[in-house]
């Protein structure tokens, strides 16, 4: 004890190097917040203890070593000013009878946690010299109204709450600001569900035109095939059923599969689900309605032929056992089936024309994904027509 | 409110569904033998339908129109589609119960009937017309006036209430 009083009096450091240790110890909190701060102050502690001449008792030591634990668990920053103190080491007990002096105002710092209150605080820094770094923060929230905070107008001033803090605030900025949020606010995603429908609605419209097309030139292809085969005035459809028996189940499905694509494309257009619309459009020989009810056709007939593209598929020469075809029954069975095949061609080629010279007819589009702000008039057509 | 990534991924779900049931429907007379590749082939196609319509219910219930109570008017709108799942299921498992019972013993055979063709014909018929509703249902859903308030759901609301 006696030592401590032969120790030197407690000498504040001088300014700059007070200034220049700030960022040092807070960057080192931000690094470790828990676990390293309490150890360098123990280290710090540590060496002082070390450079200082007078040595504790292992008991003071400890209780030294707690009590900044302690002070360490509560403020990790509120040890910085009093580092030097420490560093000095000449009078650990005149710290301790300080402690009821300064834990106030320490407390008071914990709860702020700002390096711009704490220190300016136990340097006598009034609470007014604060208002500029506020000041400064903004434009950094706000980059873009740098300018316009740098001019002061005479006008009065707003304290606006920001990150747990009121700070004071130009009366233009704020309404600068309010607007610029309202923008942002206004602002919609670029990428809406309804834009995902419509892309579908077009890639699917695009397939569509394809098989269309496709479609026409397949079954033209087709009826070519089968005439060629034939001969003239069918004259060999033994030839046919023999070469063609191979195909002709294949065909069939591969039809099918086309007719129904080309269909949905065709009722798309002419947006089936108003059928008042869809057969008023029919009436006026609206291209894209005669193109559905030729597909249409088209499709009832392909699919009537399924049984004899069947039989044809089972074709063996009628002389044989088990043999599904009866002698002289050829042309009577084919001749329809060759009649059906050549409207089906022809339908298709035509409803393929009809589609293809009118190609930005599209009323489901118009239908189904006009701008918003209408108040929903195609559902309410929707309801009344199914109605 | 609807994200468009998850719509995204029931979009392409519900057309994966329809391209399925499409290729069964057009191909599956190819691929009859041995039977047993078509009973699997049909017994998929009508699991598909089957979860089709799930998917398209719970789109149906997702919406803001439902979820404010208003389910008849969204019965309304959609009963075409609804109807036309609940037909085209049915006529599903007849013809595949049908082309089954015949082709079971003897898949290369010559099985056709009248009465075959026809529920044949109007099967593949109405998948055509189950295909368009479906795909425009589908689409419809990405709606964004499904998924708030509006006026015109407060007139409907008003409506229904008044």
């Amino acid at each position: 004890m006696g030592k401590k009083q032969v120790a030197p009096p407690r000498a504040l450091p001088p300014m700059p190097s007070l200034k220049d240790e700030i960022p040092l110890s807070r960057s080192k909190k931000k690094k470790s917040k828990s676990n390293n701060v309490p150890d360098d102050l123990l280290q710090n502690a540590g060496f002082n203890t070390s450079e200082n001449k007078d040595p504790l008792s292992p008991e003071r030591r400890k209780k030294k070593k707690k009590r900044l634990s302690i002070d360490a668990e509560t403020s990790l920053t509120q040890h910085n000013p009093a580092l030097p103190v420490v560093q000095n080491g000449k009078d650990t007990d005149n710290q301790a009878a300080e402690e009821g002096t300064t834990r106030k105002p320490r407390r008071r710092t914990k709860k702020t946690r700002s390096v711009g209150q704490e220190f300016p605080n136990e340097l006598g820094v009034e609470d007014e010299d604060i208002i500029p770094d506020g000041h400064t923060k903004i434009p950094e929230q706000n980059p873009a109204f740098l300018a316009s905070s740098l001019t002061s107008q005479p006008v009065g001033k707003f304290f606006v709450e920001k990150n747990r803090r009121f700070q004071a605030a130009d009366r233009s900025e704020i309404i600068k600001t309010t607007e610029q949020t309202d923008v942002f606010l206004d602002v919609k995603p670029t990428w809406t569900s309804m834009d995902v429908s419509l892309t579908a609605h077009h890639i699917f419209r695009m397939v569509g035109l394809f098989c269309c097309g496709f479609l026409a030139g397949y079954a033209v292809w087709n009826i070519v095939v089968v005439y060629v085969l034939a001969g003239s005035q069918l004259t060999n459809l033994p030839n046919l059923l023999q070469t063609y028996k191979i195909l002709a189940y294949p065909s069939q499905c591969f039809l099918y599969f086309l007719l129904v694509l080309s269909t949905i494309t065709a009722f798309d257009r002419i947006d089936l689900e108003r059928t008042a619309d869809a057969l008023r459009g029919l009436l006026k020989l609206d291209p894209a309605a005669l193109a559905s009810f030729f597909y249409f056709v088209a499709l009832i007939l392909a699919l009537s032929q399924q049984m004899t593209s069947d039989r044809i598929n089972f074709y063996t020469p009628p002389t044989e056992n088990g043999s599904l075809w009866q002698a002289n029954t050829e042309e009577q069975i084919l001749q329809p089936w060759i009649v059906i095949n050549l409207v089906v061609a022809l339908l298709v080629g035509l409803a393929w024309l009809f589609l293809s010279c009118r190609p930005d007819i599209d009323h489901t589009e118009e239908a189904m994904f006009i701008p918003e702000g209408e108040d929903y008039p195609d559902m309410e057509k929707g309801t009344k027509i199914q109605g | 409110m609807l994200q468009p990534g998850n719509y995204s991924l029931v979009l392409s779900l519900q057309f994966l569904l329809l391209l399925f049931d499409l290729f069964v429907n057009s191909f599956s007379e190819l691929l009859r033998d041995p039977p047993v590749n078509q009973l699997v082939l049909f017994i998929l196609q009508d699991v598909g339908i089957l979860f089709a319509a799930i998917v398209l219910f719970l789109m149906l219930f997702n919406t803001f129109v439902f979820q404010a109570g208003l389910v008849s008017l969204l019965c309304q709108r959609f009963q075409v589609t609804v109807i036309l799942c609940a037909v085209y299921i049915a006529l599903s498992i007849s013809l595949h119960v049908w082309l089954m019972n015949l082709r079971w013993t003897g898949a290369n055979r010559f099985v056709w009937s009248d009465g075959l063709l026809a529920l044949f014909v109007l099967q593949r018929f109405v998948a055509v017309l189950y295909f368009y509703y479906y795909k425009r249902t589908a689409l419809s859903m990405g709606d964004s006036r499904f998924y708030h308030d509006s006026l015109w759901l407060r007139k409907e609301f008003a409506r229904v209430r008044g």
